[in-house]
């Protein structure tokens, strides 16, 4: 009986290896629950629009693409299981993901499965320089971030600076950079703490804040908790100006905050989905809005795309769809692929080359503007 | 002077939204000597139906300010009492008799059921309440300006817990409950119908919870369908430092648990505040393991 069972088993695995020859299993790796499920849910949405469309014009080379989905919740244990399941679901590369420190706790896994790994929103600097020779991203980079909300801060003339991240990778990673920013420019720090990530009264933070008597607040942490500081500094009638960094770069936070509070609100971001000037990006905006009845609340979703397409690129120029063929491909060869947040290449260490952050301010109607 | 007054207020008024959820704990603690691991989640559902209450059914900008919110807090403890009953029903009185292992272990059960129900029903995604609920007028108090939701919270608070010592302490009703919560077993002899004290209790303490969410959804403007965890937990925390089953214990737990949080992280640092309360909690477990009030007053309930 053993002895057929086995058979069996073997038999099955065989097929399954033959049906699997036939489509690319790419996983999507993101926060689909969670505090940051907005993020994941259009990271998804984006990704499958691509990936149908795709299908539907016969694959690439031939070949299918599978797309399945790993929820990891926003949170790091979370993520290690998620990674396993798609180095289980034989993903030979994932698109993913959001948080910082959420992608930390993948990236090991990934690189021990050999699985290419391309983070969508995950700018803490640090993912990067640990060698991993199967990791790319197409967001861009805190010290960058770092480096331009240094540069607008000083533009707006503050002299006192707060600073307030949350501990996690991302947050903590900008303010340090923005610290040693700041402290270059010759801006005065006159405070530098964290508040709890999932925390709701933030009160206590900014009376204790209010009595270092700053000019601007600088928030690194993500938009939930910056919705909440917003408001509460407006029940508290304290008209400081706020700048936050990408993670608060979500429709949400208006929806969180009450227009009233957001207004005025600065964050240094790349181009959200609605001011991509690519003629390509626009046209898929469209049909995302057919399907689903709205844009992606932010840019890190088309920032999953972007890495869905880069990879799909590679499969295009390899022969046998391999992680490691795709990561040389990617590495060296892939230069200024047109992506919707604009031309892609990568450098030697997987991170995007290439400028892209902008200020942004929001206005009364509670709408994101581009400032120049 | 600014630091001190605003953290007074802002933890009087946290803590009691705390206190609100510890009364649950405490009166089933009181009564079955079970800790209600699913009293969270009510808490939790409780700000989704005032949401729903609130945004779904358009209550609010139809009818005034304070009409809403009345309306809103009423419907929502009658809601929130139902999914107590129902608690009761399906998970704690199949198991009778049974030991008090398998009562936590249905109680955990029930907390996971709530929490990914809600998931489902409301999505994964933060709920905003409206913003323009209350208007963004302050109080004048020490010299200091003091929001006007923050003063509001706090007599809400403050109203319903006195309006439940009243119901414990000077009601036939009360009286069954505080009976049955020194010995059930002579409280029967008595011709109290414990069983119904115990529907009571998983009535009252959910209303309380819910109406709790009810508060930070109004106070803070935005829930999540897992914020009943961090909630449940502080409360709880709460009840142990007041003397669970202890019910001026619960209230006098919550406050303490708001103010050591608010001047916590005022005074010594923002980041390690949740860190500061638990200490706190372990501390009290040392010192005095019975919690606050509970040797003085336990046969008061």
């Amino acid at each position: 009986m053993r002895r057929i069972v086995v058979a069996l088993a073997s038999l099955g695995l065989f097929l399954a290896g033959a049906v699997a020859g036939e489509e690319v299993v790419i996983g999507v790796m993101g926060p689909v629950t969670g505090a940051w499920a907005s993020e994941g849910e259009d990271m998804v949405n984006v990704v499958n629009l691509m990936a149908e469309e795709i299908n539907a014009a016969g694959g690439v080379n031939g070949r299918k693409i599978r797309i399945e989905v790993g929820d990891d919740a926003g949170d790091p244990r979370t993520a290690a299981l998620a990674a396993q399941r798609l180095v289980g679901s034989e993903a030979i590369a994932v698109v993913g993901t959001y948080g910082s420190s959420v992608c930390e706790a993948a990236q090991g896994i990934y690189d021990d499965e050999g699985v290419l790994q391309i983070a969508t929103g995950s700018t803490s600097i640090r993912l990067s320089e640990q060698g991993y020779p199967l990791f790319f991203r197409t967001c861009p980079r805190d010290d960058e971030q770092g480096l331009v909300m240094a540069e607008k801060v000083a533009e707006m003339g503050h002299k006192r600076i707060a600073i307030l991240h949350d501990n996690t990778s991302y947050a903590k990673g900008l303010a340090d950079e923005s610290r040693a920013n700041f402290e270059k420019d010759g801006l005065e720090i006159v405070f530098f703490d964290a508040v709890t990530p999932g925390d709701r009264d933030f009160t206590t933070t900014l009376v204790k804040v209010r009595t270092a008597n700053p000019d601007i607040i600088v928030f690194t942490a993500y938009y939930p908790e910056a919705a909440l500081i917003l408001r509460q500094k407006k029940d508290m009638k304290w008209a400081i100006p706020v700048i936050g960094g990408d993670a608060t770069n979500n429709t949400m936070l208006v929806e969180l905050a009450g227009a009233e509070a957001a207004n005025g609100y600065y964050f240094i971001s790349p181009p959200g989905p609605m001011d991509l000037t690519d003629p390509a990006a626009k046209k898929f905006l469209e049909k995302y809005r057919a399907q689903h009845d709205s844009v992606p609340s932010s840019v890190w979703s088309m920032m999953a795309g972007d890495a869905f397409g880069v990879m799909v690129e590679a499969l295009k120029h390899i022969k046998e769809p391999t992680s490691a063929a795709m990561g040389e491909y990617l590495r060296h060869e892939l230069e200024n692929y047109p992506g919707f947040t604009g031309s892609i290449s990568f450098d030697e260490k997987g991170d995007r080359i290439g400028d892209v952050y902008r200020l942004y301010q929001v206005n009364a109607e509670g709408e994101f503007v581009l400032i120049p | 002077m600014e630091v001190f007054i605003q953290q007074l207020t802002n933890g009087l008024a946290v803590g009691g939204i705390y206190a609100l959820i510890a009364l649950g704990y405490t009166m089933v603690y009181g009564i079955m000597k079970l800790i209600n691991f699913a009293h969270g989640e009510l808490f939790a559902l409780g700000a989704y139906l005032g949401f729903t209450v609130l945004v779904s059914f358009g209550l609010s900008g139809n009818v005034g300010t304070g009409a809403a919110i009345l309306i809103t807090g009423a419907l929502v403890m009658g809601f929130s009492a139902l999914a107590g009953y129902l608690l009761e029903f399906a998970a704690y009185r199949p198991l009778g008799e049974s030991d008090r292992l398998s009562a936590v272990v249905s109680a955990l059960g029930a907390s996971i059921f709530f929490q990914n129900a809600i998931m489902l029903v409301w999505g994964a995604r933060y709920r905003a309440y409206p913003a323009d609920l209350l208007p963004n007028v302050t109080l004048g108090f020490a010299g200091q300006d003091i929001p006007l939701i923050r003063a509001a919270v706090l007599a809400a608070s403050v109203v319903i817990m006195l309006l439940l010592y009243f119901f414990i302490n000077r009601t036939r009703m009360g009286m069954a409950i505080r009976a049955s919560a020194i010995d059930q077993g002579a409280a029967k002899l008595m011709g109290i119908d414990v069983r119904r004290v115990i529907v009571i209790v998983f009535l009252v303490g959910p209303a309380l919870g819910g109406l709790a969410g009810v508060m930070v959804g109004v106070y803070y403007g935005q829930i999540n369908f897992n914020m009943g965890q961090l909630y449940g937990l502080k409360a709880f925390t709460a009840a142990i430092i007041g003397g669970i089953g202890n019910i001026p214990g619960a209230m006098i737990g919550g406050i303490l648990l708001g103010l050591v949080e608010a001047f916590g992280a005022a005074y010594l640092s923002l980041a390690w505040r949740d860190a500061i309360t638990f200490c706190v909690l372990i501390v009290i477990l040392v010192v005095r393991p019975t919690g606050i009030l509970r040797e003085r007053v336990a046969e008061k309930l």
